[in-house]
Protein backbone atom coordinates (compact mmCIF):
# COMPACT_ATOMS: atom_id res chain seq x y z
CA UNK A 1 0.00 0.00 0.00
CA UNK A 2 1.99 2.80 1.08
CA UNK A 3 0.90 6.84 -0.05
CA UNK A 4 0.33 7.07 -3.13
CA UNK A 5 1.36 10.15 -4.17
CA UNK A 6 -0.44 10.04 -7.90
CA UNK A 7 -3.85 9.22 -6.38
CA UNK A 8 -3.54 12.31 -3.71
CA UNK A 9 -2.77 14.30 -6.36
CA UNK A 10 -5.85 13.18 -8.31
CA UNK A 11 -7.96 14.42 -5.82
CA UNK A 12 -7.20 17.53 -5.09
CA UNK A 13 -9.45 18.97 -7.45
CA UNK A 14 -12.69 16.99 -5.82
CA UNK A 15 -11.71 18.28 -2.11
CA UNK A 16 -10.73 21.60 -3.63
CA UNK A 17 -13.80 21.76 -5.21
CA UNK A 18 -15.51 21.72 -1.96
CA UNK A 19 -13.66 24.62 -0.21
CA UNK A 20 -16.44 27.44 -1.31
CA UNK A 21 -18.46 25.87 0.67
CA UNK A 22 -16.18 25.07 3.44
CA UNK A 23 -15.44 29.00 3.31
CA UNK A 24 -19.10 30.10 3.00
CA UNK A 25 -19.90 27.59 6.03
CA UNK A 26 -17.18 29.03 8.29
CA UNK A 27 -18.20 32.88 7.00
CA UNK A 28 -21.87 32.95 7.85
CA UNK A 29 -21.35 30.56 10.94
CA UNK A 30 -19.01 33.40 11.85
CA UNK A 31 -21.23 36.45 11.26
CA UNK A 32 -23.99 34.45 13.03
CA UNK A 33 -22.01 33.81 16.21
CA UNK A 34 -20.99 37.45 16.26
CA UNK A 35 -24.36 38.22 15.78
CA UNK A 36 -25.20 35.97 18.58
CA UNK A 37 -22.55 36.72 20.96
CA UNK A 38 -23.10 40.32 20.78
CA UNK A 39 -26.77 39.94 22.01
CA UNK A 40 -25.97 37.54 24.83
CA UNK A 41 -23.59 40.14 25.60
CA UNK A 42 -26.06 43.10 25.65
CA UNK A 43 -28.79 41.52 27.37
CA UNK A 44 -26.02 40.00 29.93
CA UNK A 45 -24.62 44.04 30.72
CA UNK A 46 -28.26 44.89 30.95
CA UNK A 47 -28.39 42.49 33.88
CA UNK A 48 -31.16 41.57 36.31
CA UNK A 49 -32.48 37.69 35.68
CA UNK A 50 -32.11 37.66 32.19
CA UNK A 51 -28.17 38.63 32.59
CA UNK A 52 -27.72 36.11 34.98
CA UNK A 53 -29.70 33.33 32.72
CA UNK A 54 -27.21 34.51 29.33
CA UNK A 55 -24.23 34.16 31.69
CA UNK A 56 -25.83 30.37 32.95
CA UNK A 57 -26.21 30.28 29.10
CA UNK A 58 -22.92 30.98 28.08
CA UNK A 59 -20.99 29.26 30.65
CA UNK A 60 -22.95 26.01 29.52
CA UNK A 61 -22.10 26.31 25.68
CA UNK A 62 -18.59 26.57 26.65
CA UNK A 63 -19.21 23.74 28.83
CA UNK A 64 -20.08 21.45 25.92
CA UNK A 65 -18.15 19.78 23.10
CA UNK A 66 -19.79 20.98 19.63
CA UNK A 67 -20.07 17.87 17.85
CA UNK A 68 -23.05 17.36 21.16
CA UNK A 69 -24.26 20.12 19.96
CA UNK A 70 -24.37 19.15 16.30
CA UNK A 71 -26.01 16.02 17.37
CA UNK A 72 -28.47 17.88 19.50
CA UNK A 73 -29.45 20.00 16.75
CA UNK A 74 -29.73 17.41 14.42
CA UNK A 75 -31.98 15.02 15.88
CA UNK A 76 -33.96 16.92 18.26
CA UNK A 77 -35.39 20.01 15.64
CA UNK A 78 -36.58 17.12 13.51
CA UNK A 79 -38.90 15.97 16.49
CA UNK A 80 -40.37 18.81 16.88
CA UNK A 81 -41.32 18.98 13.12
CA UNK A 82 -38.70 21.75 11.89
CA UNK A 83 -37.32 20.17 8.75
CA UNK A 84 -33.87 21.83 7.68
CA UNK A 85 -31.29 20.83 5.36
CA UNK A 86 -27.90 19.50 6.94
CA UNK A 87 -25.89 22.71 6.14
CA UNK A 88 -28.70 25.18 8.01
CA UNK A 89 -28.59 22.71 10.70
CA UNK A 90 -24.56 23.09 10.87
CA UNK A 91 -24.25 26.63 10.67
CA UNK A 92 -27.12 27.01 13.23
CA UNK A 93 -25.01 24.59 15.34
CA UNK A 94 -21.44 26.35 14.91
CA UNK A 95 -23.20 29.72 15.68
CA UNK A 96 -24.63 28.73 18.59
CA UNK A 97 -21.23 27.12 20.17
CA UNK A 98 -19.07 30.08 18.92
CA UNK A 99 -21.35 32.51 20.20
CA UNK A 100 -20.66 31.32 23.93
CA UNK A 101 -16.86 32.51 22.94
CA UNK A 102 -17.26 35.54 21.01
CA UNK A 103 -19.72 36.64 23.61
CA UNK A 104 -16.65 37.35 25.74
CA UNK A 105 -14.83 38.41 23.18
CA UNK A 106 -17.44 41.57 23.22
CA UNK A 107 -17.37 41.60 26.87
CA UNK A 108 -13.65 42.31 26.89
CA UNK A 109 -13.14 44.31 23.51
CA UNK A 110 -16.20 46.52 24.95
CA UNK A 111 -14.91 46.54 29.06
CA UNK A 112 -11.00 47.89 27.10
CA UNK A 113 -12.90 50.85 26.41
CA UNK A 114 -11.84 53.60 29.34
CA UNK A 115 -14.83 55.08 30.90
CA UNK A 116 -13.13 58.32 30.13
CA UNK A 117 -14.23 58.07 26.38
CA UNK A 118 -18.41 57.82 26.55
CA UNK A 119 -17.72 61.10 29.69
CA UNK A 120 -16.18 62.83 27.22
CA UNK A 121 -18.74 62.20 24.53
CA UNK A 122 -20.98 63.54 26.92
CA UNK A 123 -19.20 66.30 27.43
CA UNK A 124 -19.08 67.25 23.74
CA UNK A 125 -22.61 66.92 24.33
CA UNK A 126 -22.92 63.99 21.54
CA UNK A 127 -26.50 61.97 22.34
CA UNK A 128 -26.36 58.77 23.41
CA UNK A 129 -26.77 57.14 19.81
CA UNK A 130 -24.04 59.23 18.35
CA UNK A 131 -21.53 58.21 21.26
CA UNK A 132 -22.42 54.81 20.52
CA UNK A 133 -21.91 55.18 16.96
CA UNK A 134 -18.56 57.10 16.47
CA UNK A 135 -16.87 57.24 20.06
CA UNK A 136 -17.80 53.73 20.97
CA UNK A 137 -18.20 51.59 18.27
CA UNK A 138 -15.29 52.02 16.34
CA UNK A 139 -12.70 51.46 19.23
CA UNK A 140 -14.70 47.95 19.98
CA UNK A 141 -14.50 47.20 16.47
CA UNK A 142 -10.54 48.07 16.78
CA UNK A 143 -10.55 45.66 20.00
CA UNK A 144 -12.49 42.60 18.49
CA UNK A 145 -10.79 42.62 14.92
CA UNK A 146 -7.86 40.01 15.94
CA UNK A 147 -10.17 38.10 18.47
CA UNK A 148 -12.85 37.84 15.96
CA UNK A 149 -10.07 37.01 13.26
CA UNK A 150 -8.68 33.92 15.17
CA UNK A 151 -12.19 32.65 15.89
CA UNK A 152 -13.18 32.70 12.20
CA UNK A 153 -9.70 30.95 11.85
CA UNK A 154 -11.16 28.43 14.64
CA UNK A 155 -14.70 28.01 13.07
CA UNK A 156 -12.67 27.49 9.99
CA UNK A 157 -11.23 24.12 11.61
CA UNK A 158 -14.57 23.44 12.87
CA UNK A 159 -16.22 23.07 9.80
CA UNK A 160 -15.12 19.53 9.15
CA UNK A 161 -17.72 18.34 12.05
CA UNK A 162 -20.28 19.07 9.82
CA UNK A 163 -19.22 15.57 7.67
CA UNK A 164 -20.67 13.95 10.39
CA UNK A 165 -23.92 15.57 9.05
CA UNK A 166 -23.14 15.05 5.02
CA UNK A 167 -22.89 18.62 4.68
CA UNK A 168 -20.31 18.03 1.46
CA UNK A 169 -17.16 20.52 2.25
CA UNK A 170 -14.04 19.14 2.05
CA UNK A 171 -13.40 17.14 4.54
CA UNK A 172 -16.99 15.58 3.46
CA UNK A 173 -15.42 14.77 -0.28
CA UNK A 174 -12.52 13.57 1.47
CA UNK A 175 -14.65 10.62 2.63
CA UNK A 176 -16.84 10.31 -0.44
CA UNK A 177 -13.66 9.33 -2.31
CA UNK A 178 -12.08 6.91 0.30
CA UNK A 179 -15.46 5.54 0.17
CA UNK A 180 -15.65 4.38 -3.39
CA UNK A 181 -11.94 3.87 -3.95
CA UNK A 182 -11.07 2.57 -0.50
CA UNK A 183 -8.18 4.33 0.05
CA UNK A 184 -8.44 6.47 3.15
CA UNK A 185 -4.81 8.12 3.42
CA UNK A 186 -4.65 10.11 0.71
CA UNK A 187 -7.70 12.07 0.15
CA UNK A 188 -7.34 12.61 3.95
CA UNK A 189 -4.28 13.84 4.04
CA UNK A 190 -5.08 15.88 1.07
CA UNK A 191 -7.94 17.61 2.89
CA UNK A 192 -5.61 18.08 5.94
CA UNK A 193 -3.26 19.67 4.41
CA UNK A 194 -6.00 22.08 2.55
CA UNK A 195 -7.29 22.99 6.05
CA UNK A 196 -3.75 23.51 7.37
CA UNK A 197 -2.43 25.67 4.45
CA UNK A 198 -5.84 27.52 4.76
CA UNK A 199 -5.53 28.00 8.90
CA UNK A 200 -1.97 28.97 8.33
CA UNK A 201 -2.48 32.44 5.95
CA UNK A 202 -5.94 33.47 7.66
CA UNK A 203 -3.89 33.59 10.95
CA UNK A 204 -1.00 35.20 9.17
CA UNK A 205 -2.99 37.98 8.20
CA UNK A 206 -4.74 38.44 10.86
CA UNK A 207 -1.69 38.83 13.16
CA UNK A 208 -0.53 41.76 10.38
CA UNK A 209 -4.16 43.49 10.75
CA UNK A 210 -3.07 43.19 14.30
CA UNK A 211 -0.42 44.71 14.41
CA UNK A 212 -1.67 47.80 12.03
CA UNK A 213 -4.14 48.00 14.38
CA UNK A 214 -1.49 48.44 17.01
CA UNK A 215 0.19 51.06 15.25
CA UNK A 216 -2.88 52.60 14.74
CA UNK A 217 -3.83 52.55 18.53
CA UNK A 218 -0.41 53.93 19.61
CA UNK A 219 -0.60 57.11 17.33
CA UNK B 1 -40.60 -0.67 27.77
CA UNK B 2 -39.57 2.87 27.00
CA UNK B 3 -36.36 4.13 28.78
CA UNK B 4 -36.79 6.26 31.23
CA UNK B 5 -34.47 10.07 31.66
CA UNK B 6 -32.56 8.25 34.46
CA UNK B 7 -31.77 5.12 32.47
CA UNK B 8 -30.73 7.43 29.40
CA UNK B 9 -28.57 9.43 31.34
CA UNK B 10 -27.01 6.18 33.67
CA UNK B 11 -26.38 4.90 29.98
CA UNK B 12 -24.77 7.55 28.70
CA UNK B 13 -22.19 7.82 32.10
CA UNK B 14 -21.28 3.84 31.01
CA UNK B 15 -19.03 6.37 28.70
CA UNK B 16 -17.50 8.28 31.58
CA UNK B 17 -14.41 6.38 31.66
CA UNK B 18 -13.63 6.35 27.94
CA UNK B 19 -14.13 9.91 28.35
CA UNK B 20 -11.74 10.82 31.27
CA UNK B 21 -9.21 8.02 29.80
CA UNK B 22 -8.54 9.53 26.91
CA UNK B 23 -8.70 13.39 28.46
CA UNK B 24 -6.02 11.53 30.98
CA UNK B 25 -4.20 9.74 28.26
CA UNK B 26 -4.46 12.72 25.83
CA UNK B 27 -2.59 14.87 29.23
CA UNK B 28 0.59 12.27 28.97
CA UNK B 29 1.13 13.43 25.55
CA UNK B 30 -0.36 17.20 25.52
CA UNK B 31 2.19 18.39 28.97
CA UNK B 32 5.35 16.98 27.42
CA UNK B 33 4.42 18.17 24.33
CA UNK B 34 3.76 21.93 25.26
CA UNK B 35 6.30 22.35 28.40
CA UNK B 36 9.30 20.91 25.75
CA UNK B 37 8.30 22.88 22.71
CA UNK B 38 7.07 25.69 24.36
CA UNK B 39 10.52 26.25 26.16
CA UNK B 40 12.64 25.52 23.16
CA UNK B 41 10.19 28.03 20.53
CA UNK B 42 11.33 30.08 23.98
CA UNK B 43 15.17 29.59 23.52
CA UNK B 44 16.06 28.60 20.11
CA UNK B 45 16.62 31.14 17.39
CA UNK B 46 17.36 30.97 13.37
CA UNK B 47 16.95 27.45 11.43
CA UNK B 48 15.84 25.26 15.15
CA UNK B 49 13.25 27.81 15.74
CA UNK B 50 11.98 27.51 12.47
CA UNK B 51 11.40 24.14 12.80
CA UNK B 52 10.19 24.20 16.47
CA UNK B 53 7.48 25.97 15.31
CA UNK B 54 6.86 24.43 12.06
CA UNK B 55 5.85 20.75 14.56
CA UNK B 56 3.84 23.41 17.15
CA UNK B 57 1.77 24.88 14.02
CA UNK B 58 0.93 21.41 12.65
CA UNK B 59 -0.43 20.19 15.45
CA UNK B 60 -2.17 23.05 16.56
CA UNK B 61 -3.47 24.56 13.19
CA UNK B 62 -4.30 21.79 11.54
CA UNK B 63 -8.72 20.51 11.96
CA UNK B 64 -7.82 18.19 14.62
CA UNK B 65 -11.11 15.90 13.61
CA UNK B 66 -9.01 15.57 10.24
CA UNK B 67 -5.97 14.72 11.83
CA UNK B 68 -7.64 12.05 14.20
CA UNK B 69 -9.22 10.43 10.99
CA UNK B 70 -5.42 10.70 9.05
CA UNK B 71 -3.57 8.77 12.37
CA UNK B 72 -6.30 6.30 12.16
CA UNK B 73 -6.15 5.58 8.89
CA UNK B 74 -2.70 6.25 7.53
CA UNK B 75 -0.59 4.68 10.61
CA UNK B 76 -1.71 1.18 9.47
CA UNK B 77 -0.80 1.87 5.99
CA UNK B 78 2.43 2.93 6.84
CA UNK B 79 2.94 -0.29 8.95
CA UNK B 80 1.91 1.81 12.67
CA UNK B 81 -0.81 -0.44 14.21
CA UNK B 82 -2.14 1.57 17.48
CA UNK B 83 -4.74 1.02 19.46
CA UNK B 84 -7.74 3.71 18.88
CA UNK B 85 -7.30 4.42 21.74
CA UNK B 86 -3.76 5.62 21.58
CA UNK B 87 -4.14 6.99 18.48
CA UNK B 88 -7.11 9.34 19.55
CA UNK B 89 -4.88 10.13 22.95
CA UNK B 90 -1.83 11.06 20.95
CA UNK B 91 -3.63 13.42 18.21
CA UNK B 92 -5.82 15.12 20.79
CA UNK B 93 -3.29 15.88 23.28
CA UNK B 94 -0.53 16.78 20.88
CA UNK B 95 -3.36 19.23 19.54
CA UNK B 96 -3.97 20.41 23.10
CA UNK B 97 -0.54 20.18 23.66
CA UNK B 98 0.39 22.60 20.79
CA UNK B 99 -2.05 25.31 21.83
CA UNK B 100 -0.46 25.22 25.42
CA UNK B 101 3.35 24.81 24.07
CA UNK B 102 2.01 29.18 22.64
CA UNK B 103 0.84 29.55 26.61
CA UNK B 104 4.35 28.35 28.19
CA UNK B 105 6.07 30.27 25.46
CA UNK B 106 4.08 33.50 26.08
CA UNK B 107 4.36 33.08 30.33
CA UNK B 108 8.20 33.08 29.63
CA UNK B 109 8.62 35.94 27.62
CA UNK B 110 6.17 38.26 29.40
CA UNK B 111 8.55 38.25 32.51
CA UNK B 112 10.62 41.31 32.49
CA UNK B 113 14.07 40.90 31.78
CA UNK B 114 15.66 41.41 35.07
CA UNK B 115 14.12 38.48 36.29
CA UNK B 116 17.23 36.45 34.00
CA UNK B 117 19.27 38.96 34.81
CA UNK B 118 19.00 38.71 38.56
CA UNK B 119 19.31 35.30 38.13
CA UNK B 120 22.36 35.52 35.91
CA UNK B 121 23.87 37.98 38.40
CA UNK B 122 23.79 35.47 41.26
CA UNK B 123 25.56 33.13 38.93
CA UNK B 124 23.34 30.55 38.21
CA UNK B 125 23.87 28.77 35.18
CA UNK B 126 21.07 29.58 32.24
CA UNK B 127 19.28 25.91 33.09
CA UNK B 128 18.94 26.68 36.61
CA UNK B 129 17.35 29.84 35.51
CA UNK B 130 15.22 28.36 33.79
CA UNK B 131 14.40 25.50 35.96
CA UNK B 132 14.41 28.07 39.17
CA UNK B 133 13.28 31.18 38.52
CA UNK B 134 11.54 31.75 34.73
CA UNK B 135 9.87 28.24 34.37
CA UNK B 136 7.55 28.77 38.21
CA UNK B 137 6.79 32.29 37.61
CA UNK B 138 5.93 31.25 33.87
CA UNK B 139 3.65 28.68 34.47
CA UNK B 140 1.66 29.98 37.65
CA UNK B 141 0.57 33.38 35.66
CA UNK B 142 -0.46 30.78 32.62
CA UNK B 143 -2.31 28.46 35.27
CA UNK B 144 -5.74 29.27 33.89
CA UNK B 145 -4.99 29.42 30.36
CA UNK B 146 -4.23 25.76 31.02
CA UNK B 147 -7.31 25.15 32.58
CA UNK B 148 -8.96 26.48 29.85
CA UNK B 149 -6.90 24.21 27.14
CA UNK B 150 -7.93 21.11 29.70
CA UNK B 151 -11.53 21.62 29.24
CA UNK B 152 -11.37 22.02 25.04
CA UNK B 153 -9.48 18.56 25.88
CA UNK B 154 -12.72 16.80 27.30
CA UNK B 155 -14.63 18.31 25.14
CA UNK B 156 -12.52 17.47 21.83
CA UNK B 157 -12.90 13.96 23.48
CA UNK B 158 -16.28 13.82 21.93
CA UNK B 159 -14.89 12.87 18.53
CA UNK B 160 -13.14 9.42 19.72
CA UNK B 161 -16.60 8.31 18.45
CA UNK B 162 -16.30 8.58 15.68
CA UNK B 163 -13.67 6.26 15.88
CA UNK B 164 -15.20 3.76 17.38
CA UNK B 165 -14.49 4.24 21.03
CA UNK B 166 -17.42 3.98 23.19
CA UNK B 167 -17.20 7.42 25.46
CA UNK B 168 -20.44 9.43 26.30
CA UNK B 169 -20.76 10.45 22.85
CA UNK B 170 -20.93 7.30 20.99
CA UNK B 171 -23.11 5.82 23.84
CA UNK B 172 -25.90 8.46 23.03
CA UNK B 173 -25.79 7.38 19.62
CA UNK B 174 -25.82 4.15 21.00
CA UNK B 175 -28.95 4.61 22.41
CA UNK B 176 -30.64 6.74 20.16
CA UNK B 177 -30.73 3.40 18.09
CA UNK B 178 -33.18 1.39 20.19
CA UNK B 179 -34.81 4.51 21.84
CA UNK B 180 -36.55 7.71 19.74
CA UNK B 181 -36.51 10.33 22.27
CA UNK B 182 -33.66 12.77 21.17
CA UNK B 183 -34.70 15.46 23.25
CA UNK B 184 -33.85 13.45 25.93
CA UNK B 185 -30.68 11.63 24.57
CA UNK B 186 -29.00 14.71 23.49
CA UNK B 187 -29.88 16.90 26.55
CA UNK B 188 -28.56 14.27 28.59
CA UNK B 189 -25.47 14.16 26.36
CA UNK B 190 -24.94 18.01 26.76
CA UNK B 191 -25.58 17.44 30.89
CA UNK B 192 -22.84 14.92 31.51
CA UNK B 193 -19.98 17.34 29.71
CA UNK B 194 -21.19 20.30 31.60
CA UNK B 195 -21.19 18.28 34.74
CA UNK B 196 -17.75 17.07 33.85
CA UNK B 197 -16.21 20.44 32.34
CA UNK B 198 -18.10 23.15 34.42
CA UNK B 199 -16.56 22.55 37.89
CA UNK B 200 -13.10 22.75 36.24
CA UNK B 201 -14.06 26.05 34.69
CA UNK B 202 -15.25 27.40 38.42
CA UNK B 203 -11.72 26.03 38.89
CA UNK B 204 -9.80 27.86 36.34
CA UNK B 205 -11.79 30.72 37.39
CA UNK B 206 -11.01 31.01 41.17
CA UNK B 207 -6.93 30.30 40.07
CA UNK B 208 -7.15 33.07 37.83
CA UNK B 209 -8.69 35.27 40.41
CA UNK B 210 -5.67 34.11 42.64
CA UNK B 211 -3.38 34.67 40.05
CA UNK B 212 -3.86 38.01 39.27
CA UNK B 213 -4.77 39.49 42.95
CA UNK B 214 -2.84 42.32 43.43
CA UNK B 215 0.36 42.15 45.58
CA UNK B 216 1.36 39.21 45.57
CA UNK B 217 4.08 38.60 43.18
CA UNK B 218 3.23 34.75 42.83
CA UNK B 219 -0.70 35.08 43.39
CA UNK B 220 -0.38 33.70 46.63
CA UNK B 221 0.05 29.99 45.43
Amino acid sequence: MGFDLAFALSSVPTILGAIGTTLCVALVSCIGAAALGFLFDMVRRVGGVGGLAIGFVIDFIRSTPVLAWLYFLYFVLPFYGIRLGSMTVGVMGLSLYYSGYLAEVFKAGIDAIPKGQSEAARALSLSRRDAVIYVIAPQMLRNIAAPLGNYFVSILKATPYLAVLAVPEMLGRAFDIASETYRYTEPLVVAGLIFLVLALVISHGVKRLERRLLAVGAR
Amino acid sequence: MPMSLFEIWLGILQGLGTTLAVTAYGLVFAAPFALVFGIAQYLTRGVAHLLVTGVIEFWRSSAVIILLFVFYYALPVVGVTLSALTVSAMVLGLNAGGYASQAVRAGLQALPPGQKEAGAALGLSRPAILLLIELPQALIAMSPTFVNTLIQLVKATALVSLVTLTDMTFRAKEIAQVEYNPVAIYTALLLAFFVVCYPIALAGRWLEARVAAPGSRSGGI
